[in-house]
């Protein structure tokens, strides 16, 4: 095909061209609002499912709620489910101190972290944090130690797990009858739960 | 069938009329003369782009019927345009057509050559064609157009003579088996008298002619059909059967034309030729004479169709796609509201529902989850208490044992084991928990025992068989999984140098340390 047959289908050639180039930009912007509007159908689609089993499980959600709660409020009120309560910790501490008759505990409490076992409790949306205190008393006897930790359980100042003891006699130096005769160190992981309020949810 | 325009050419005159939807126009008549080119050029410059077909009627034709050798493709090209050549070095307007294989051993290619050998006859009209940019499809002799009739007229004759009257003379075309073998045009005075015996004449003698020719032998039966477009040669067909008893006759007249055919009365009347023309439009025949060059316009005329017509098509797909996309858009964006508003209602319902639950901080979900989480972490949880009393037994049953260090731990990694290798550590093992991030495997209860053997005199089997039994008494616990003795006072591995002395003053003997590590039966 020569120059001049070429000029000779110029036209109809710019005319394909134009509308190759037209068709296919109002294909692609279509095609792309189609896609969107059938994402947004699709989105809305589950939006009703969950809004109808949500309603079709009202009833339930209500047995779970009447069932529930009063455990719920009391984990609240311990301390477990919420905010840190550091202040209660320490007053479980003291309190317990004296109820073991303890010579007195030092503590030192590190910064909240993520517990490490909470994929062992299956917590769905809520999140558990732990924050180990370490423990550091002395002991008349060993029987002390079960005591203390007892006397700390009951005080409901929260959630903890012990995660290590250990006793290891004190330097006595004489045979005075209230005189310390073991050291125990201890950690233990204060355990915290928190869960989304009801304006969180989706 | 698109339109165009369809020009037959004769010596005398110049028939034009416009096909169109299928049908063909009143025929314009132009004088072969300058004149009558002169508004030839002026009816072209004022109508309508067409493509056109042109027709010719003269006698300056020429047809022959040849066998050649089989062959295909460029070979067959090559071998007809050289025959073309051959035969026809005058002319430009010229064609070949196969017409079957010859029935003989070698099965040779049987073809229709056909030529206008006066091209002068049409060059000025076809120059007035070009000049008015009007693109010319083909360039057929009227005899190859009469082939449709026959087609048209389902006509099965094996010789058949198809007869007509032209303004040029009358034209007499022989068909053998549907296919066109011969023609040609006598010059008779058709206004005598005598015009209906001349043409019998004329007939009889063309049968003598095709029997010259060797085209047909006189024993051989022949059809005539007289094409009579005016009905002015009645009684042609009677005197024809009468001179010639071995020939069938029949004549189609002009009622049976327009019925057989569709053209109009007035459309035949406005032309001699208009009966050729009206089969042209119907299907121009495959014996093209135009050289490519000439069809070059009509070349491009098509292929600009062609992209016209691919342009439009594009355009209607993508129309129609947009339609449907427009379409699903809309009922997708209805389908949207439609469920938007269900899920408002089902909301609204949901909310209705929840005034009457009980003031809850959370949802009902995460009461349960936060409610069994504590259950498990209870139920997880260990203090050191069973091991303390599981220590406190084996120690009761083995007094010479004297504990200097318990440590109790409950979670996933073990005591260091290697502190027996390593005696000159620290009595204190090194527990470090575990990262966060890297908690694996269950947690585990174990303790690690640090003691001595008291009182000791230098005894050490005496001394290593009391923390065996201590050990022993450690393992024969239920709850105990596994003992192990991580250091002895004495090691007796071959690999290490061993001293001391025998004396027994405990001061001297030195003291009798042991470790051992506990490990708890891993909970349900």
């Amino acid at each position: 095909m020569n120059a001049a047959e070429l000029k000779a289908l110029q036209a109809p050639l710019i005319i394909l061209v134009i509308v190759l180039g037209l068709g296919a930009g109002i294909v692609y912007q279509l095609d792309q609002t189609l896609s969107a509007t059938k994402r947004e159908l699709a989105q809305q689609q589950a939006q009703m499912r969950e809004a109808r089993t949500r309603l079709q499980k009202s009833g339930e959600e209500k047995e779970l709620i009447v069932r529930y709660l009063p455990n719920y409020e009391y984990l609240q009120r311990i301390g477990f489910v919420g905010d840190e309560k550091r202040l209660n910790w320490l007053e479980g501490l003291r309190l317990s101190n004296q109820q073991a008759q303890l010579f007195g505990v030092q503590y030192q409490i590190g910064s909240q972290q993520q517990y490490p076992y909470a994929a062992e409790l299956n917590p769905g949306q809520l999140t558990l944090h732990q924050s180990v205190m370490k423990l550091s008393f002395q002991l008349l006897h060993e029987g002390d130690l079960m005591s203390f930790l007892k006397a700390l359980g009951k005080q409901g100042a929260g959630f903890f797990a012990v995660n290590e003891c250990k006793l290891d006699r004190a330097n006595a130096g004489s045979s005075i009858r209230f005189q310390p005769n073991l050291r125990a160190d201890c950690d233990i992981a204060w355990i915290t739960l928190r869960a989304a309020s009801p304006g969180e949810r989706k | 069938m698109a339109d165009k325009l369809l020009i037959s050419v004769s010596t005398i005159q110049v028939s034009a009329a416009r096909w169109h939807g299928g049908r063909l126009g009143i025929c314009t008549i132009f004088e072969n003369s300058d004149a009558g080119l002169a508004v030839f050029r002026d009816y072209l410059d004022q109508g309508p782009h067409l493509p056109v077909e042109i027709m010719v009627d003269a006698v300056e034709e020429d047809y022959r019927f040849e066998s050649l050798p089989h062959s295909f493709g460029s070979d067959r090209t090559e071998m007809i345009a050289r025959k073309l050549k051959q035969h026809y070095r005058s002319t430009q307007f010229c064609s070949a057509r196969m017409q079957g294989r010859d029935p003989g051993k070698r099965r040779d290619d049987r073809y229709l050559f056909c030529a206008l050998t006066n091209p002068e006859l049409i060059n000025n009209w076809l120059e007035a064609v070009t000049e008015a940019e009007l693109p010319v499809a083909g360039i057929y002799l009227l005899p190859t157009v009469s082939a449709m009739l026959i087609e048209k007229l389902n006509l099965k004759q094996t010789n058949l003579l198809v007869v007509s009257i032209h303004g040029a003379g009358l034209r007499l075309s022989f068909f053998r088996e549907q296919q066109l073998r011969i023609s040609r045009l006598a010059r008779i005075d058709g206004s005598a008298g005598e015009a209906i015996k001349n043409y019998a004449e004329e007939i009889s003698n063309t049968r003598l002619y095709l029997h010259a020719l060797r085209v047909m032998t006189l024993d051989e039966h022949l059809s005539v059909l007289i094409v009579d477009r005016n009905d002015t040669l009645t009684g042609l067909e009677h005197v024809i059967a009468r001179d010639n008893p071995n020939i069938e006759c029949r004549r189609l007249g002009q009622k049976e034309i327009v019925s057989s055919l569709g053209v109009t009365v007035p459309v035949m009347e406005s032309s001699s030729d208009a009966l050729y023309l009206q089969l042209l439009g119907l299907r121009p025949p495959d014996n093209n004479l135009a050289p490519a060059t000439v069809t070059l316009g009509y070349r491009q005329h098509q292929l600009r169709r062609g992209i016209y017509a691919l342009s439009g098509v594009t355009a209607l797909i993508v129309a129609l796609w947009c339609a449907m996309a427009v379409y699903q858009i809309f009922d997708a964006q209805a389908d949207t509201e439609t469920t938007r508003r269900q899920t408002t209602e089902l909301q609204q319902k949901y909310q209705e529902a929840t005034r009457q639950f009980p003031a809850a901080p959370t949802t009902a979900e995460n009461l349960r989850r936060a409610v069994e989480v504590s259950q498990k972490i209870g139920a997880t949880t260990r203090t050191p208490e069973i091991m303390m009393d599981l220590v406190s037994q084996a120690l009761e049953a083995n007094p010479a044992i004297v504990m200097k260090l318990f440590d109790w731990k409950y979670d996933n990694s073990e005591f260091a084991a290697a502190r027996d290798a390593n005696p000159g550590q620290p009595s204190t093992p090194a527990f470090v928990p575990p990262p966060v991030a890297q908690v694996a495997g269950k947690r585990k209860e174990s303790a690690l025992i640090e003691g001595e053997v008291r009182p000791f005199r230098g005894d050490y089997r005496a001394a290593i068989d009391s923390i065996n039994r201590f050990a022993e008494s450690l393992a024969q616990q239920p709850n105990v999984g596994d003992v192990k003795v991580a250091k002895l006072p004495l090691n007796i591995s071959p690999g290490l140098t061993l001293s001391g002395n025998t004396t027994d003053s405990r001061e001297q003997a030195g003291k009798a340390e042991f470790i051992i590590i506990v490990q708890m039966k891993p909970s349900a």
